[in-house]
């Protein structure tokens, strides 16, 4: 399910996060001498309007404006009959129902006298927002901004790392002798009834990379990979039932801070959270394991 | 592809829309990107961005796997290509093929009649509904938390070989003005309880939608429930390849209008009076009275005339339906009833 519960506790996350990652942007606008910052989020795309002010979408699609000064204002496609909900669960206040989201950005582009905006990441919206705002009498610019996760971010990443990691140590060896189908449900209920938003488990016998599920009794051998996200923060963890040490043959990362919630990435990036998976082969059974890292000074940081 | 001259049909995938590639290549992808190319010839390449993904693939398909998709697709610069999920994606991945046009509405007509396998398909995953709706009934009770309820539902639903579920929640009176994402609510005596459940199955989206009172439902929210019950029949009753969609929506609002709700019909307390079913969970038409589509056999489809009512609050009721020959036939088992307990 693409998204269960989706909540904010301003003891875990509190409202100055919000306020000093919104600052970084509004800096940004400064220095660009840009009136407006627009991002784009959708139930899939979320990580980075949730970075600005909590709000993740569990259908449809939206856009955040983000002035240069002032607080932010929700374009939403959703209706308005969800808005009290949206706002007890960010710290946003003014919601426009936006059917039309390029149309209602030119509308709030007249009302507020701007002449030009920036677009994060500009070339990575929808093809056809795209070429709607570029058509629009605003003219738009692209805005590439770094945004390393924070203290906050970071914290959030952790437990939700502690969630999957505990959770699959608890429960990897009942796995053994079930169906999978029935070892991801068992997953399903723990996880999600611990508050998890939204989870993809993958799973082999060794025979092949990890799989969605279909039909297959777990082995002794198997191996589980498994993406939790946590009040919108993924993480993934790779583990094996067998108890061999694993020596890989093969590594693969993943950045899970950009715009995705995971995307394959070439390198290391520095000031990331990334998803490192190892694959080792013992007697031609594949074996994978692998953890979430955040690369701050001095390396990999395990969360 | 040869009436419209194009040099390759691409069809595009993305972690949540996997369905226009899904089409052509049924692998559940982890992504977050896939296309699969069309050559004239009827060869297929795959391009993807995990490498466990290619291990999913049919034998014979040829593939990339690549970090970086807009290089991926500039090697097709130059030619014509129509893009099935054009509008979903990337900008600069549009942008690498520089001769495209969007072929989503050309695949969305393609798709919208089901062969004898995805309708095979599509009774799998509705008779998982049933299932689901009837353990949901089952298990929720007076001081269960909201989420706690979707956590057990997703344990039933993936155990029994749902590859994933949509699904909508809401608990509470007549202060319920729709359906979201589970909250930390307590549930009470009392409350409506109301639910959509979409279990995907080898690909395909089923949909059911239920209210169950927890208690003795009062009269109010009887009441409600008949004209609901009312609506939907009506749809059901219409519903037959030729007529138009709109109509298919009109004679479901027709009903509220009968009894003097005609101003709950409209987009202020509710959404669409039901949509298409299949590789994606809300597929074109929307069952809406400014639609206008002709209905075909084949066809699969939920009615739903959900929306708020100050009787009892938002209430939802509907089934999935498939268009035959000369009506349509009910996928779902379930008892057409308001549930309680």
């Amino acid at each position: 399910m693409k998204r269960g519960w989706i909540t904010w506790d301003e003891n875990e996350l509190p409202r100055e996060a919000f306020d000093a990652r919104l600052d970084i942007a509004r800096r940004h606008l400064a220095e660009r001498d840009l009136p407006a910052l627009i991002v784009y989020t959708d139930i899939w795309r979320s990580n980075r309007v949730r970075h600005f002010c909590n709000f993740m979408p569990y259908w449809n699609r939206a856009l955040l404006v983000i002035p240069r000064e002032g607080a932010p204002t929700l374009l939403c496609g959703l209706s308005p009959r969800v808005y009290p909900w949206i706002r007890s669960v960010t710290i946003l206040e003014e919601i426009r129902p936006s059917p039309n989201l390029a149309q209602q950005v030119l509308t709030m582009a007249a009302e507020k006298n701007w002449q030009r905006l920036g677009v994060l990441d500009l070339d990575q919206l929808p093809s056809d927002l795209h070429q709607q705002l570029r058509a629009g009498a605003v003219p738009v610019e692209d805005v590439s901004l770094l945004l390393p996760p924070d203290e906050w971010e970071l914290a959030m990443y952790r437990e939700a790392a502690r969630m999957a990691r505990e959770g699959i140590a608890d429960d990897l060896s009942q796995g053994v002798g079930l169906r999978d189908h029935e070892f991801t449900g068992r997953l399903e209920r723990k996880f999600r009834g611990a508050g998890a938003e939204d989870l993809v488990i993958l799973l082999t016998n060794g025979k092949t990379a990890p799989m969605p599920p279909r039909g297959e009794t777990l082995g002794q051998d198997f191996s589980i990979a498994l993406a939790l996200e946590y009040r919108g923060h993924w993480v993934k963890i790779a583990r094996s039932a067998s108890s061999r040490d694993p020596i890989p043959t093969h590594i693969h990362v993943e950045n899970l801070s950009g715009a995705y919630p995971y995307t394959p990435s070439g390198r290391l990036e520095l000031s990331s959270v990334l998803a490192v998976r190892y694959e080792s082969q013992t007697g031609g059974v594949r074996r994978f394991h692998g953890d979430t890292y955040w690369t701050g000074s001095g390396g990999l940081h395990l969360l | 592809m040869a009436e419209r001259h194009w040099d390759l049909l691409l069809l595009y995938g993305h972690t949540w829309r996997k369905d226009f590639f899904r089409c052509l290549l049924n692998l559940n992808f982890s992504g977050p990107h896939a296309v699969a190319v069309v050559f004239p010839s009827g060869e297929i390449h795959a391009i993807l961005s995990d490498p466990w993904d290619a291990e999913m693939l049919p034998q014979g398909i040829e593939f990339t796997v690549a970090t970086d998709v807009a290089q991926a697709l500039a090697k097709q610069k130059g030619k014509a290509a129509g893009i099935a999920g054009m509008e979903l994606m990337e900008a600069r991945f549009v942008a690498a093929v520089p001769n495209a046009v969007s072929a989503t509405f050309a695949v969305e007509e393609l798709r919208r009649v089901k062969t004898t396998e995805e309708m095979a398909a599509m009774r799998k995953a509705a008779e998982l509904a049933d299932r689901g709706y009837q353990y949901f009934a089952e298990v929720v009770e007076e001081g269960m938390r909201e989420y706690e309820l979707v956590a057990e539902v997703e344990a039933f639903l993936k155990s029994n070989g749902a590859e994933d579920n949509f699904m909508l929640i809401a608990s509470g009176g007549t202060e319920v003005t729709g359906m979201k994402p589970p909250t930390g609510r307590q549930m009470r005596a009392g409350d409506s309880v109301t639910t959509e459940l979409t279990p995907q199955v080898d690909g395909y989206w089923a949909q059911i939608c239920r209210t169950l009172v927890l208690g003795e439902p009062n009269p109010q929210q009887r009441e409600s429930f008949a004209i609901f019950s009312e609506a939907q029949k009506a749809a059901e009753n219409f519903l037959k390849p030729g007529v138009n969609i709109a109509d298919v929506a009109r004679v479901q609002n027709d009903v509220f209008r009968k009894y003097g709700y005609g101003d709950y019909t409209g987009p202020k307390y509710t959404r669409v009076r039901g949509h298409g079913l299949g590789l994606h969970c809300d597929e074109n038409p929307y069952v809406l009275e400014d639609v206008n589509y002709t209905v075909k056999e084949g066809m699969t489809l939920i009615a739903h005339p959900n929306t708020y009512l100050p009787l009892s609050g938002y209430m939802v009721f509907g089934d999935s339906l498939a268009v035959t020959a000369n009506s349509c036939e009910r996928l779902n088992r379930t008892e057409r009833k308001l549930f309680q307990k």
